[in-house]
Parts: structure tokens; C-alpha cells; sequence
């Protein structure tokens, strides 16, 4: 019977865990703006709607500019970080280690909230790159911790070997070491990416003039007619992040299995 | 051809290499041959270049490599790990080292992976991916992929350690063919004595940093220079000895004898320590004649090998057992343990150390 009960928590987590989710495209395509059933019959005129409205445009490039530029600073960063701590041993490792890894348990607000404090007293002006510099440090760790499991499953000696083979230091990293990294760059850059894009608090604090999408879309909740639009921009957001997800987690397998390693984790 | 000049090695305050001295002739199998720990990899990783000297010089070939970066040196290392490129084939990866040298095309590249795969066994194994490989031809491919660059000097960190013992054995008699065929200074590491003396043309026995003795297979098995390199190479009885005349001892349990000075090794004063090996000791069996220098003893314990047996011998009750290794022969019984045995030694084959 223990099975049994097991089952039945799993499956009522599950249905927690994702009825709300899946109640997003279900309103998407009511038609009706109210959000209740019974359901009014199928539209797809909330998806033309948002076609329509040019502040939704700027936003979406607002956030696709952003999410780049994030995604890219972090994975460079990341892959110096990752390189670094399972390559080297130096002093005062682990708590540098630890301080770089922090943002990832830290609340958002808080990491949001003293940023602005400084950036306030600084004097400088909120802008998309305020928005960037937050979402490289939240998105920085994630990155970090793809890339430690390839730099980790990496046996240390192949860079040597392809010096020893006559490679400079720097070509043995681009002959050898990158290409079998590769795959946990592309994830670790995808993933970023989606948490940049994806990203409420420290973009609704940073953001200039110009919102990016998550906080265009909640500064739209304040316009009950607009909700089924919204409704339909939070599936089209889901389905990109999902899609993008699976990119990063097919990469990353591929990876392993090209090399012949073991599966260690990873996020998904 | 490689000179190295107390070369000294510290990790922070960790002395790994403790003034290394050493000459390693042209054409050479040289091994470097220790516990773990003793700093062979280090000094062989300085060697490839991979490791900064903090002291004395290194020198191939006459120059010195102090401002040399390991790529541009003149040798080639086969890794603990293989470190085989998982992503290539087989043949990328043997032809990996040529593809900077601008005076080979494609077509003689082809042809130079080719002869290195067969050199080694692995002809046909070209398109293979490598990670998909068994230890043996990873081993193989390493060989391949460092020998295709005509190195001075190859350099080999335990090739053999990851291997079984069968495959081990042969891979020993095909590095000593290939080394032979080439002709080129082959320096391998390793911690298993039995491969050194069979592969080595000399030995260099090191402890805690530090060269104890560089000597041949045979000089080094048959005239360790102290307790410790017997100790480490083979077997070896040691009694309780005293030095009663100019070359004049008399050992525990043995008696006096007249022992030759290339047999007494540095730093043996009145007390000393007789070394014997277990091959020198025989055990008499019924209806031979009794020898000039034999002892009465008890076997207390034994162990059956096939071709040989080995007997724990007790001289005096109360004392550790000497051990004895002896062939087996048509004929010969193998003795149980409480039999009472009478032993045959040869004062020529007996070492005097230090006590
Ligand atoms: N990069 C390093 N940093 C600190 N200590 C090291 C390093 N490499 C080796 N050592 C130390 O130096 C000693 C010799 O190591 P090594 O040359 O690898 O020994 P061996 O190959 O004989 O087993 C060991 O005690 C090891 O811990
Ligand atoms: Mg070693």
C-alpha cells in the first residue's frame, strides 16, 4: 500500500506543480476576455492582438538584447571560473568559489534591491545595462555549475598532450579543450539565456526607460482587458523557454556521449 | 644526450626533487623506478617541460632547455591516462602532432599515420573513434601519436600500470623492440620493479626526491648500494653481521667468512647487516655432499609457486626466518613445514651494508 500512497502524492505534486501552468494556453485561446469557465470557445485572435502593439515589440527586443548580452558575459565569465577551480588549486579557493556561487541561493530581491542601492548612489543611470550587469550575476553560477561538470569529466592531461604535441597553451585550448567543452558552453549559454529572459525581480528594479517582457507583461495586469493577451504572450514566453531548455539538455547529453563519460548530473 | 644537473623541484615548501643528477646517454631505455610519491612523475614532467625547475639544469642534446616551452621541445610523452583526444579518431589523433608542420601534405601525412598505426599493431584502426577503444590500443595509439613526431627523447609515465598482467608483459616486449628499432632514448617511469629490470638498460632507484642508485639490472639487483634499494628491488634476507678482520665477517647464524670489498658497501663499520637473496641460499636435499659454507635450520613455513617453492628457514629458534627460493626440479620434494633442512651459502653472493 505504501506504493500506492507514493503514487497518489506524486501525481497530486504534479498536478500542483503544473495545472496553473497549463491553465495559460488554455485562456489563451478562450474567447473571452474574463478568466473563468466555462470556456467561451476557440480563438487565436489574442496572438494577432499582441502583433499589434508596439510597446510589446521594443520589450521583446528589450529582453532578446538583454538575455544575449547576459547570456554571453556569462559564459565567458563561467568558463574562466570553471576552469579555474577544477584545474587549479590556489589560495582562498573555496570561499572565492563560494562567493561566486552565492547569487544562486541569495533571495532575487535582495541581490535586486542592494544594486539599486548602489547603483543609486553611484549615480548612474538605470538602463538595459543595469539590467544586464544583474542578470550576469544571478545568471553567472547556473553557468559555472554546467560548465564545472565538462571541465570536471575532462581528464586534465589531454591539453597537455596536444602541448607536448607541439600546440601553443592557447591552441591546445582551442584544438582540444574547447571543442569538448563545447556542448556544456552552448548549454551553459542557453540556459542563461532563459533565465535572463524569463527574469522578473532584478529587471523590474534595474530597468530604465524601457521594460523588458516579464515586466511589460506584469505592468499589463493592471488592464483586465488585456489579460488574454497576456495570457497569450506568458504561452509563447513558456513554449520559448521550453524549447530553448531542451536544446541546452540535448547538448549537454551529446556532449557526454561523444567523449564516451558518464552522465553526472546536470540540471534537467 | 639528457644531462640533468642537481635539479631541484619545490611544490610551496614540499621538496619533491632533491638535486638530481644524471646523464642519460643517446639511445638509452632509462628508467626511473621508485614508490609512489618519490617525485618520478615530477622529474619526468620537468623533463617534457611541464613542470618549472626551481633549481640546477636540464640540458638535451647539449642546450639547455631552461627557456624551451614543451612544445618546442624535442620529446614526446606518453601519459599516465593516455590522454587520448576522445572527440578524434584514431588516425586524427595519431596524425595530430604533423598538422603544424608545414612541410608535410596531406598525402605524406596519410602515409606517416599509416606506418605509425602498424608500427604499433593498429593497422586498418584508423577510422576508429578513439574513446571506443580498449586499454591496450589506447596505449598503442599513445605510442603511435608521440613516436610520429621523431623525438629525441620519449618520455613514459606507468604506460603499463593500467593494463592486465598478460597484456602487460607483452607491451613490455614490444616497447624493448620498438626502443630497439628506433633507437631512440626512451625514459619510463614506473613503480614496479620486475618491469624495470626487464625492459631498462639502466635504473635510476629513487626515494623521497632523491637518486639512490643509477645503476644496470644486474648491478643493481646484485650489488644493491643500501638496505633500502635491496629492499625495494626483489627480495632479500638480512642477517645481523660484524666485521672481525680487514675482510673478514662473521654473520648470524652463518659463521665467519671472507667476504670480497666490492661485496661491502659504503658506510659498514664493525657492525653491520649481511644481505642475502633467496636464490643464493639452497637447501640440500638427501645424498648431496655437504658444502663448505652451509647452516642447519628448521623450515617453518612454505609456499608453492609451480616452478619454484619458497621455505621460511629459522637458524637459531627465536630469530626471523630467512627465506629461500628454490627451483623445482624432477625429483625434488617439496618439503613440509618442522622439517629440520641443512642450507648451502655462497659468501660471493653475500652483501654487507650499513647496520
Ligand atoms: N602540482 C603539485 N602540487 C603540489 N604537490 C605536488 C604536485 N605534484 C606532485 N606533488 C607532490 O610531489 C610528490 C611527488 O609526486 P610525483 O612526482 O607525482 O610522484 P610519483 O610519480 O613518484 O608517484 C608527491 O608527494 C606529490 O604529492
Ligand atoms: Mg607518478
Amino acid at each position: 500500500m505504501k506504493g500506492g500512497w507514493l503514487r497518489i502524492y506524486a501525481i497530486v505534486y504534479l498536478i500542483f506543480l503544473y495545472l496553473p501552468v497549463a491553465l495559460l494556453p488554455i485562456f489563451a485561446f478562450n474567447d473571452g476576455t474574463i478568466i473563468a469557465f466555462p470556456l467561451q470557445g476557440f480563438t487565436a485572435k489574442w496572438f494577432l492582438e499582441l502583433a499589434a502593439i508596439q510597446a510589446l515589440h521594443s520589450a521583446l527586443w528589450n529582453s532578446l538584447f538583454i538575455a544575449l548580452v547576459t547570456a554571453t558575459l556569462s559564459t565567458l565569465l563561467a568558463i574562466g571560473a570553471a576552469r579555474a577551480s577544477t584545474r587549479y588549486k590556489f589560495p582562498g579557493k573555496a570561499p572565492i568559489m563560494g562567493a561566486i556561487m552565492l547569487p544562486l541561493v541569495l533571495p532575487e530581491i535582495i541581490v535586486a534591491v542592494a544594486l539599486l542601492v548602489v547603483l543609486l548612489q553611484l549615480g548612474i543611470g538605470l538602463t538595459s545595462w543595469t539590467v544586464i550587469a544583474g542578470h550576469t550575476l544571478i545568471c553567472t553560477p547556473f553557468a559555472i555549475a554546467i560548465l564545472s561538470s565538462s571541465f570536471q569529466g575532462l581528464d586534465a592531461s589531454v591539453e597537455e598532450a596536444a602541448i607536448d604535441l607541439g600546440e601553443t597553451r592557447w591552441g591546445a585550448f582551442r584544438t582540444i579543450t574547447l571543442p569538448l567543452v563545447a556542448p556544456g558552453i552552448i548549454s551553459a549559454f542557453l540556459i542563461a539565456f532563459t533565465i535572463s529572459l524569463d527574469e522578473f525581480i532584478i529587471a523590474f528594479f534595474l530597468t530604465g526607460a524601457e521594460p523588458t517582457l516579464p515586466v511589460y507583461l506584469w505592468s499589463q495586469l493592471r488592464f483586465p482587458t488585456r489579460i488574454p493577451a497576456v495570457m497569450a504572450l506568458g504561452t509563447l514566453l513558456l513554449l520559448a523557454s521550453l524549447i530553448i531548455l531542451s536544446i541546452a539538455e540535448y547538448a549537454r547529453r551529446r556532449g557526454i556521449a561523444r567523449t564516451g563519460g558518464k552522465d553526472s548530473g546536470g540540471f534537467l | 644526450m639528457i644531462g640533468l644537473t642537481n635539479v631541484e623541484k619545490y611544490y610551496g615548501d614540499y621538496h619533491a626533487l632533491r638535486g638530481i643528477t644524471a646523464n642519460i646517454p643517446e639511445g638509452e631505455f632509462f628508467s626511473l623506478l621508485g614508490p609512489s610519491g618519490c617525485g618520478k612523475t615530477t622529474l619526468l614532467r620537468a623533463i617534457a617541460g611541464f613542470e618549472h625547475l626551481s633549481g640546477g639544469s636540464l640540458t638535451i642534446d647539449g642546450q639547455d632547455m631552461s627557456r624551451i616551452a614543451p612544445h618546442r621541445r624535442p620529446t614526446n610523452m606518453v601519459f599516465q591516462s593516455y590522454a587520448i583526444f576522445p572527440h578524434l579518431s584514431v588516425a586524427e589523433n595519431v596524425g595530430f602532432g604533423l598538422r603544424k608542420r608545414k612541410d608535410i601534405n596531406r598525402d605524406a601525412r596519410q602515409r606517416m599515420v599509416d606506418e605509425a598505426l602498424d608500427m604499433v599493431g593498429l593497422s586498418g584502426y584508423g577510422s576508429r573513434r578513439a574513446h571506443a577503444l580498449s586499454g591496450g590500443q589506447r596505449q598503442r595509439v599513445a605510442l603511435a601519436r608521440a613516436l610520429i613526431l621523431k623525438p629525441k627523447v620519449l618520455l613514459l609515465d606507468e604506460p603499463l600500470s593500467a593494463l592486465d598482467k598478460k597484456m602487460r608483459e607483452q607491451m613490455q616486449a614490444e616497447l624493448r623492440r620498438l626502443q630497439r628499432q628506433i633507437g631512440i632514448t626512451f625514459v619510463l617511469v614506473t613503480h614496479d620493479q620486475e618491469e624495470a629490470l626487464i625492459m631498462s638498460d639502466r635504473i635510476a632507484v629513487m626515494f623521497d626526491g632523491q637518486i639512490a642508485q643509477m645503476d644496470a639490472p644486474q648491478t643493481l639487483y646484485r650489488r644493491p648500494s643500501t638496505r633500502r634499494v635491496a629492499e625495494f628491488i626483489g627480495v632479500m634476507n638480512f642477517l645481523p653481521a660484524a666485521r672481525v678482520g680487514d675482510e673478514m665477517f662473521d654473520v648470524a647464524g652463518l659463521g665467519k667468512a671472507f667476504i670480497d670489498r666490492s661485496q661491502v658497501m659504503n658506510g659498514a663499520g664493525t657492525d653491520c647487516v649481511a644481505g642475502l637473496r633467496p636464490e643464493t641460499l639452497s637447501i640440500l636435499f638427501d645424498g648431496s655432499d655437504v658444502p663448505d659454507h652451509s647452516f642447519e635450520g628448521t623450515i617453518t613455513d612454505r609456499a608453492y609457486y609451480g616452478d619454484m617453492t619458497y621455505y621460511d628457514v629459522v637458524i637459531t629458534p627465536g630469530t626471523a626466518p630467512v627465506t629461500i627460493s628454490m627451483k623445482n626440479r624432477a625429483g625434488r620434494p617439496i618439503l613440509e613445514p618442522n622439517t629440520k633442512a641443512t642450507v648451502a651459502w655462497d659468501p660471493r653472493s653475500l652483501i654487507i651494508f650499513g647496520a
